[in-house]
C-alpha cells in the first residue's frame, strides 16, 4: 500500500497524464492504538489452556502483542503510514516531551507509549521487549487506583492527531476496552466524554472500537451503554440503512473460546481494519446506457507489494545514528546548466533528429481523449475473452449513491445478471481525466468467505484492461509434434493426483518469499537481532508428495512418450507426414484438437471451404504470383493462420503471405 | 521483423499535377503528397537507421542525375539514406508543381532501380519503389519489359498509385479521361498486372492512411530453461521439459514528450527569427532540461533544520519504518533471497473455479525447446490432458538467478498448427487487500436484520429489465466477417491504442505541416468508444424500461441560500444523543472563543452554529491568527501540514457558507505577509505546500450563488488570475 499508487515516482520522466488525483489531504493513513489497561485489562484469564499461552494472556497484553503484529506488518505494506500506542488508566503518565507542562500532567493516567509516527526500529524494539519480558510489563502495567477520564484520554489522542498527522486524510483511533460503562455514575463526564468524541469526529477521526467480553465474569460487553454516544456513523441515521460498510466489530471473549484466543480474535479484527479503505476513483460515472448514468467508485484490491528501493543513508562521523537523505530535484537546462522553472518547461517530442513541439493548449487538446467515463459498449458472454488477454490487473468497483440516487440497486441488478448469465460488459474507460481510454471487460465477482467466515473478496465488479491489437505479439515460428492419445492419457492421471486444495489457488497461502526474506532480514539489521540462516518460501512445490502421489505414473508416462517419439521420428525419417498420430480420435471431446486434424488434411491440398488452399497460395508464391490474388483472397488466407491482423494494403497482405511461405521453407 | 530497408519516392510533379481534380480543394500534387509524407514520416519516426529512403523527382524544371541523355527532367532531391527532419524540410521546399511537362516516368523507374542497386549491392534489404503520378507526361515504354525482369530478378516490391486512376474494386472511374492518361494508366496496369508490381488508386491508398498500423515485433525469447514437475535432482519420478517463454501481450508505449527549455542564446533573438511561431532554428531551438538531485539531511542546528550533504558522503541502505538501516558494501547481497531459474509446478487447479480479476500481469507463451522435438511432444501430451480435464496447473517461476520467485497460472492452448501455455502471473498474500464491502443482494441493517427488499436491492422489475437490456445488447454476433457473416463484435484484436495512434498522427502531421493545428481525432480509434448506433437503437425500448424501474436521480447541487445554523444528518453519533445541545452548554465553548489547541473542530463547530455575518467574521478573525501562529512557529517547516489543514478547513468551510470573499481575503492577507516575511521568514515552501493542496483564490466557475452581492463577487478570480495568484517573490 505505498503510495506510490497515487503518486508517480518524480525520476520518471514521463507525461503527466496520470494527473494525480490525491486532492488535498496528504493520502496517508495514521492509526493510534488507545488501549484500556484498567485493573480488569490487566487480570489473565481463570480459564487457561496450559498448551497455549497465548490463551494466559491479559486482554491488555494480547492488544499490545496485536499491536506489535500490526507494527512490523505495517512496515512491510504501509512504509509511508504512521502508528501509535497509547495506554489509558495506567498509574504511571506521560505524553509527548517538551510540551512545557511536564511530562504527562496534562493528561493523568494516560501512558503515550509510542508517539504517532513512521514506527522506527526502536518502537519495534520497546514494544518487543514489553510484549515478550514480564518484569518491563509488569513495572509499566499498573492500573491506576482512580478512574481515567475518558474525555482526557480523547482529547489526549485528539492532540496527538492534532500535532503528529496534520492533514492527513485517515486517522483511525483503535480503542481496546471491556469497559462499555465508564464514569457509570457521572452524567457530566460522560458527556464531557461526548464532546471530545465529537471534536475528534469534526477533526476527521474515525473511532474504531475492539471491545472485550468477559464470559469467565459474567461481563458480556454492551455498546449501548456508553459507546453509542462516542462512535459516528457514516450512513444516516435511519433504521433501515445498511449498516456501515464493515460491520461493528463483535465483542472478542478473553477467555479462549472454541480453541481462539483473544489475541487471535484481536488479530482478525484488527487485520480486517488494518488498511484504511482508499478509492482510486471516486465518483466515477458508470454509463450503462445512454441515458443511464450511475456512480462508482473503484478500489485497487490487487496490487504487486515491492521490497522498498535502496535509499541514501548519511553515516554522520561523530554519532552512530544513520540519518536518511531526502532528495529534492531541481531542473536544469541542459546547454548552459542554469536553474529552470517548472513554468518554463515546454514538452517536446523527438522525431527525426530534432524535437516537434506543441504548444500547451495544443497538447491538452491533443491530449484530451474525453472526460472519465466507464462507458458499457456491449454485452458478450464471458467465454469471449481470451485467457491471454491481460496486461495488467482489474480494478474492483462497487456502486456509490454520492452522485446518483439508486446508484447501488442498478448495479446490483446488473451485477446479478452478468453473474447469473456468465456475461461479461465491454466498456469504454477513461479512468481519469487526460487518461489513455482502454477497452475493458466488465466481469461479476461473487463474494468469496474464508474459513473463519470473513469476507475474503467483496461482491462487485472488475474492470479489467484489454490490450489492444498494437499491444498483441506474434509468437515465433513453431514445430507442432502432437502428443498421441495414450501419453495424453498418461499426464491426465499425472494431474488428477496433484490437485491443489479444493482445485483453486488461495494467494494467503503463499506469502511472498523474497518480500519476507527482505524485511526478515532488514528487521534483524534494525534491531540487532540474529540474520535468520533460512527462508522460509511456501512457494516451493511439495516434491515429496509428489513422487508419492504421482511419481508412478509419471515413470508410465515417460515410458509411453519415448515410444511414441521413437516411433514419430522413424514416421518423420521416412518422409511420412504427421497426419497418422491419434489426434483426430479425440476429436469429438476437444474442438480444437479437431480443427488441428483438420487443418494438417489441408495441408496436403484437400479443402473445402471457397478460399484458395494452402496449395493454390504455395504455388503462387513459388512463381511469385501472389500479387495477382485479390485482397480478399489473401486475407482470408492470412486469417486462417492468424496473421496479417489490421493489415489492409495487398503490398503489406503480399509481404506477410511471403514471410509465411520463407519460414516456412526454412523448417522444412 | 526490423530488416534493413530501402524505398524510392517517385513523385510526379509536372505541371498538371497543379491542378485541382474531382472538387479536392487541394492541388494533386498535395493530394498524392499527403501519401507519401505520411510514409516517409513514419519511417522517419520509427527512428531506425536501416529505414531509408529516397526521393526522385520527375517532370522537373531542371535536370539532377548522372544518366544523361533520354533522363531529362528528372531529379534526385534525396539520396538514399536515412530521412530526417532537415531533409524533410529541404525536399518540401522543392516539390512544388514545376512548369515543364516533359519528363518520363518510366525513365525514373530506371533513375531509382539504378539508386537501390547501388546502396543495396547484394545485400538483404527491403526493396521498394513508390511511383505516385497523374500519368499526364510523356511515356516511352520500350523498356518497361526490361524494367519488370529487373524488378523481379532484384525483388524490388513496385507500387504504382495514380491520381483519379479507375479502380473498380475500391469503386472509382473517372468519366472524360484525358486521352493520354487513359492510354498511361492502361499500360501501367498492364505492366503491373504482369507481375512488375501493384497497382492502385490514389484515394484509396490516401483513405488507408488513417487506418492504425500494428507494429510488428520480432519475437525474443524471456526464458529458456527446463519446465518441472517434481524435483528431479531428489526423484526419479521428476519431469523435465525444455521450455521458451515469449511475450504474448505487451503495451506498445505512446512517444513520450520530454522536457526542454528556450535555449538562452536564442531567447534574446527569438522575436526577429520567428515565423508563426514557430522557431526556425535547427532542433527548434530548445535545450533539453535535465533534473538534477541534492540530497539534505536534518540537522537542528542548521538553519531551516536541514542541511546538504554530497552524493559522495553517502552511503546505501534501507528505511525500516523512519529507521535508516545501512548495508556496508561486503554485505550487499544479504536482503536478496537466492534463487535459481526454474519453472516449477505446484499443482492443478480447475479452470472454470478460477476468477479472471486475480490475472495480476501481461501474458507470455511457454512452448518446447524450438529446435527439441521429444520437447514438443511431451509438453503437448501436459496442453492436451489439461484441456480436456479443464485444468490450469500453479508453477513458481524464476526468471533468472537471484531473481525473486513469482507464482504463474499455466492455461493451455490449442489452434490449428500451435500449441502453447499461456501464463500469467497469480497475486500472493501480500498482494490482496482486504476491503470489505456489503453484499449486493441482501441488506443487513443496523439494526442487524436481514432485507431483500430495500431502496439498494432491485426490485424485480429492474432485475427483469436490467437481465433484458444485457440480452439485447450482445455483442457475440452483432459484427460481420469478411463474408458478411455474423461475427463477434470488437474482438480484442480489432481495436487501436488511441493514445499511441493519436500522438504518432499528430506528431506526424505537425512534422509534415508546421504552421497547420494539429488534426482531428481519427474516427477509427474512437470505434468503440460508444455503443454500435443500430444496437443502441434495438435496444431502446428495454433501456427505457431499465431507466423507469431504475428510477435514478441526480443527486440535487446544495440547497442555495445562506445556512446559519445547519446542522449536517450525519453529525450524529450512532446513539439519538443531542451532541449539538451539549456542545451548546459546554463551559469552554460558550464564550467563541477558540482554543488553538483544538482549533479546526471548534472552528467547524463555530462555523455550525453562526446566525449572521458577523459570526463568521469573529471566528475566522480567530482562525486567522491560530494559523499566522501557526506558520510563524512552524520550524523548518515541522507545522507546515498543519497551517495546510487549517487553511483547507477554512477554505471548505466558508464556501460552505457561500462567503468565498472571506476566503479570497484572507488567502491574500496571508500572502502579504508570507511575502513581507513577518511569519517567521521564508516561507515559499509553505507557499507551495498550500498550492500543491488546490487550495488557492475562489475562482467565479468554482461557486454558483445567485443573487451574490456585487461586493462579494468583485473577490472572485477567473482561472488566469488564480494561476498569477501563485506566484511568489524571492525574498531579498
Amino acid at each position: 500500500m505505498a503510495d506510490s499508487d497515487y503518486r508517480k515516482p518524480d525520476e520518471d520522466d514521463e507525461e503527466d497524464d496520470e494527473i494525480d488525483e490525491t486532492g488535498y489531504k496528504t493520502i496517508k493513513d495514521a492509526v493510534l492504538f488507545a488501549i484500556d489497561a484498567s485493573a480488569s485489562m490487566l487480570t489473565r484469564p481463570t480459564d487457561v489452556d496450559s498448551k497455549k499461552p497465548d490463551t494466559a494472556l491479559s486482554p491488555t497484553l494480547a492488544a499490545l502483542k496485536c499491536a506489535y503484529a500490526l507494527m512490523q506488518q505495517r512496515i512491510i505494506s504501509n512504509p509511508s503510514d504512521m502508528m501509535g500506542i497509547l495506554l489509558f488508566g495506567t498509574e504511571k503518565s506521560r505524553f509527548q516531551d517538551g510540551d512545557g507542562n511536564g511530562p504527562g500532567l496534562q493528561y493523568p493516567h494516560c501512558y503515550l507509549l509510542t508517539d504517532l509516527d513512521v514506527p522506527a526500529a526502536a518502537d519495534v524494539k520497546n514494544l518487543r521487549n514489553l510484549v515478550e519480558d514480564e518484569e518491563e510489563s509488569k513495572e509499566l502495567l499498573q492500573a491506576s487506583k482512580t478512574e481515567v477520564s475518558m474525555a482526557n484520554v480523547l482529547f489526549c489522542a485528539n492532540q496527538i492527531f492534532t500535532t503528529k498527522a496534520p492533514n492527513f486524510s485517515s486517522r483511525r483511533l483503535f480503542l481496546v476496552t471491556d469497559n462499555d460503562y465508564p464514569h457509570a455514575s457521572s452524567r457530566d463526564a460522560r458527556n464531557s466524554a461526548a464532546v471530545r468524541a465529537k471534536d475528534l469526529y469534526d477533526l476527521g477521526v474515525t473511532i474504531e472500537l475492539f471491545p472485550i467480553s468477559h464470559p469467565d465474569r459474567g461481563h458480556t460487553f454492551d455498546r449501548s451503554k456508553f459507546y453509542n454516544d462516542i462512535i459516528y456513523s457514516s450512513t444516516p441515521a435511519d433504521p433501515d440503512a445498511p449498516a456501515p460498510l464493515t460491520a461493528d466489530i463483535k465483542p472478542a471473549s478473553s477467555t479462549a473460546k472454541d480453541g481462539i484466543s483473544l489475541l487471535q480474535s484481536l488479530l482478525t479484527s484488527v487485520n480486517s481494519r488494518a488498511a484504511p479503505r482508499r478509492a482510486l476513483v471516486s465518483n466515477l460515472p458508470f454509463e450503462i446506457g445512454p441515458g443511464l448514468k450511475i456512480s462508482v467508485k473503484a478500489y485497487i484490491i490487487l496490487k504487486r507489494q515491492e521490497p522498498k528501493r535502496t535509499s541514501y543513508i548519511y553515516l554522520p562521523p561523530d554519532s552512530e545514528k544513520a540519518q536518511i537523505a531526502v532528495h529534492s530535484s531541481t531542473l536544469m537546462a541542459d546547454d548552459t546548466a542554469r536553474t529552470v522553472e517548472k513554468v518554463e518547461v515546454r514538452k517536446a517530442f523527438k522525431f527525426g533528429g530534432e524535437t516537434i513541439s506543441f504548444s500547451q493548449e495544443e497538447l491538452s487538446k491533443i491530449k484530451n481523449y474525453g472526460d472519465p467515463v466507464l462507458r458499457i459498449i456491449g454485452f458478450k458472454p464471458q467465454s469471449m475473452l481470451p485467457v491471454w488477454a491481460n496486461f495488467k490487473p482489474a480494478t474492483f468497483i462497487y456502486p456509490s449513491e454520492e452522485e446518483y440516487i439508486g446508484s447501488t440497486r442498478v448495479f446490483s441488478a446488473l451485477y446479478q445478471k452478468l453473474l447469473s448469465s456468465k456475461k461479461m460488459g465491454l466498456a469504454w474507460f477513461i479512468p481519469r481525466r487526460n487518461a489513455a481510454p482502454v477497452l475493458a471487460a466488465i466481469l461479476p465477482g461473487a463474494e468469496r468467505i474464508d474459513p473463519d467466515g470473513a469476507q475474503s473478496v467483496p461482491a462487485g465488479l472488475w474492470i479489467k484492461p484489454l490490450p489492444f491489437a498494437d499491444d498483441i505479439r506474434q509468437p515465433p515460428e513453431v514445430h507442432h509434434v502432437p502428443a498421441p492419445d495414450e501419453v495424453v492419457d498418461c499426464m491426465r492421471t499425472v494431474i488428477q493426483q496433484l490437485q491443489l486444495p479444493r482445485g483453486v489457488y488461495d494467494p494467503m497461502k503463499y506469502p511472498n518469499p523474497s518480500l519476507q526474506w527482505f524485511y526478515r532480514i532488514l528487521q534483524a539489521l534494525a534491531l540487532e537481532e540474529d540474520v535468520p540462516e533460512k527462508a522460509v518460501d511456501l512457494t516451493l512445490p511439495k516434491y515429496r508428495q509428489i513422487d508419492k502421489r504421482a511419481g508412478s505414473y509419471v515413470i508410465e508416462w515417460g515410458e509411453k512418450l519415448d515410444a511414441a517419439f521413437l516411433s514419430w521420428k522413424q514416421q518423420n525419417s521416412s518422409g511420412q507426414k504427421v497426419t497418422s498420430t491419434g489426434a483426430t480420435k479425440r476429436a469429438a471431446k476437444a474442438p480444437a484438437s479437431q480443427a488441428a486434424g483438420k487443418k494438417i488434411k489441408a495441408e496436403d491440398g484437400g479443402d473445402g471451404d471457397g478460399g484458395p488452399s494452402e496449395a493454390d497460395l504455395r504455388s503462387a508464391y513459388e512463381k511469385d504470383a501472389l500479387k495477382k490474388l485479390t485482397v480478399k483472397d489473401l486475407k482470408s488466407f492470412l486469417h486462417g493462420k492468424s496473421l496479417g491482423k489490421g493489415m489492409g494494403k495487398k503490398d503489406d497482405l503480399v509481404d506477410a503471405v511471403t514471410r509465411y511461405f520463407e519460414t516456412k521453407m526454412d523448417i522444412g | 521483423m526490423a530488416q534493413k530497408e530501402a524505398t524510392v519516392y517517385i513523385v510526379d510533379i509536372g505541371s498538371t499535377m497543379g491542378e485541382r481534380s474531382h472538387g479536392r480543394k487541394e492541388t494533386n500534387l498535395d493530394f498524392a503528397l499527403e501519401y507519401v509524407w505520411d510514409k516517409i514520416m513514419s519511417t522517419v519516426a520509427s527512428g531506425r537507421k536501416t529505414a531509408m529512403a529516397g526521393v526522385v523527382a520527375v517532370r522537373t524544371d531542371e535536370t539532377l542525375n548522372s544518366l544523361g541523355e533520354g533522363y531529362e527532367h528528372i531529379s534526385i532531391l534525396h539520396n538514399i539514406a536515412q530521412v530526417q527532419m532537415p531533409q524533410i524540410r529541404k525536399l518540401q521546399r522543392e516539390l512544388v508543381v514545376s512548369n515543364t511537362h516533359g519528363g518520363d516516368i518510366v525513365s525514373a523507374m530506371i533513375v531509382a532501380i539504378q539508386m537501390i542497386t547501388e546502396t543495396c549491392k547484394k545485400l538483404k534489404y527491403d526493396r521498394k519503389i513508390v511511383l505516385v503520378t497523374d500519368a499526364r507526361g510523356p511515356m516511352d515504354v520500350d523498356d518497361l519489359p526490361q524494367i519488370r525482369a529487373k524488378l523481379q530478378e532484384d525483388d524490388i516490391q513496385l507500387t504504382v498509385l495514380g491520381v483519379d486512376f479507375d479502380d473498380s474494386d475500391y469503386g472509382f472511374k473517372e468519366e472524360s479521361k484525358d486521352s493520354t492518361k487513359a492510354q498511361n494508366e492502361g499500360i501501367l496496369r498492364q505492366f503491373c498486372d504482369d507481375g512488375a508490381g501493384v497497382f492502385g488508386t490514389l484515394a484509396q491508398a490516401v483513405d488507408e492512411i488513417s487506418v492504425p498500423r500494428v507494429k510488428q515485433v520480432r519475437p525474443t525469447p524471456l526464458y529458456k530453461g527446463k519446465l518441472h514437475l517434481g524435483n528431479a535432482e531428489q526423484y526419479e519420478t521428476a519431469i523435465t521439459i525444455n521450455v521458451e517463454r515469449y511475450s504474448k501481450t505487451m503495451v506498445a508505449a505512446a512517444p513520450t514528450a520530454s522536457s526542454f527549455v528556450v535555449r538562452s542564446d536564442i531567447e534574446a533573438t527569438q522575436s526577429t527569427q520567428t515565423v508563426n511561431g514557430e522557431s526556425e532554428i535547427p532542433g527548434g531551438g530548445l535545450a533539453s532540461v535535465k533534473s538534477t538531485r541534492t540530497y539534505q539531511v536534518e540537522d537542528e542546528h542548521a538553519p531551516g533544520g536541514k542541511r546538504d550533504v554530497a552524493l559522495d558522503e553517502l552511503a546505501k541502505g534501507f528505511e525500516y519504518g523512519r529507521t535508516a538501516v545501512h548495508i556496508s558494501e561486503s554485505d550487499r547481497n544479504i536482503t536478496t533471497y537466492e534463487t535459481e531459474p526454474d519453472l516449477d509446478i505446484l499443482g492443478f487447479v480447475e479452470a472454470k473455479q478460477y476468477e479472471r480479476y486475480m490475472d495480476m500481469s501481461r501474458t507470455n507463451m511457454i512452448m518446447a525447446e524450438r529446435t527439441n522435438e521429444k520437447a514438443y511432444m511431451a509438453l503437448s501430451s501436459l496442453i492436451h490432458a489439461l484441456y480436456e480435464l479443464e485444468s490450469y496447473a500453479v508453477a513458481r517461476f524464476v526468471a533468472k538467478e537471484n531473481k525473486e520467485p513469482r507464482v504463474l497460472l499455466l492455461m493451455p492452448s490449442i489452434e490449428p498448427d500451435f500449441e502453447c501455455l499461456y501464463d500469467v502471473e497469480l497475486p500472493f498474500a501480500e498482494d490482496v487487500r482486504s476491503y470489505r464491502f456489503p453484499s449486493l443482494d441482501k441488506v443487513i441493517t443496523v439494526g442487524g436484520k436481514v432485507l431483500t427488499l430495500h431502496r439498494n436491492l432491485p426490485s424485480n422489475d429492474l432485475k427483469d429489465a436490467m437481465s433484458d437490456l444485457v440480452d439485447s445488447m450482445d455483442l457475440s454476433e452483432f459484427g460481420k466477417d469478411d463474408n458478411g457473416q455474423p461475427t463477434e463484435y470488437a474482438p480484442v484484436d480489432e481495436a487501436y491504442s488511441m493514445k499511441l495512434h493519436r500522438i504518432n498522427q499528430v506528431i506526424k502531421h505537425r512534422a509534415t505541416h508546421p504552421d497547420r493545428e494539429p488534426p482531428d481525432m481519427p474516427e477509427v480509434l474512437t470505434r468503440f468508444s460508444r455503443p454500435p448506433d443500430e444496437l443502441a437503437s434495438s435496444s431502446k425500448s428495454a433501456l427505457a424500461s431499465v431507466i423507469k424501474a431504475a428510477e435514478v436521480k441526480k443527486v440535487p447541487p446544495k440547497a442555495r441560500g445562506k445556512q446559519y445554523n445547519r446542522k449536517r444528518e450525519t453529525d450524529k453519533p450512532l446513539s439519538d444523543l443531542d451532541i449539538g445541545a451539549l456542545l451548546a452548554q459546554d463551559p469552554g465553548r460558550k464564550s467563541k472563543r477558540i482554543d488553538p489547541k483544538n482549533a479546526i473542530p471548534e472552528f467547524k463547530q463555530a462555523m455550525l452554529s453562526t446566525t449572521d455575518n458577523a459570526d463568521i467574521e469573529n471566528a475566522v478573525k480567530q482562525m486567522k491568527t491560530i494559523i499566522y501562529d501557526w506558520t510563524e512557529a512552524s520550524f523548518g517547516g515541522s507545522k507546515d501540514q498543519q497551517v495546510v489543514e487549517g487553511v483547507s478547513t477554512m477554505r471548505e468551510e466558508l464556501l460552505d457558507l457561500e462567503v468565498p470573499y472571506m476566503y479570497n481575503e484572507f488567502l491574500r492577507e496571508l500572502k502579504g505577509k508570507m511575502v513581507g516575511e513577518e511569519l517567521g521568514g521564508d516561507r515559499r515552501l509553505l507557499w507551495v505546500a498550500i498550492k500543491n493542496a488546490r487550495l488557492g483564490l475562489v475562482q467565479r466557475k468554482e461557486v454558483e450563488i445567485e443573487g451574490l452581492p456585487e461586493e462579494e463577487a468583485k473577490a472572485l478570480v477567473n482561472e488566469e488570475e488564480a494561476k498569477a495568484f501563485w506566484s511568489m517573490p524571492k525574498p531579498k
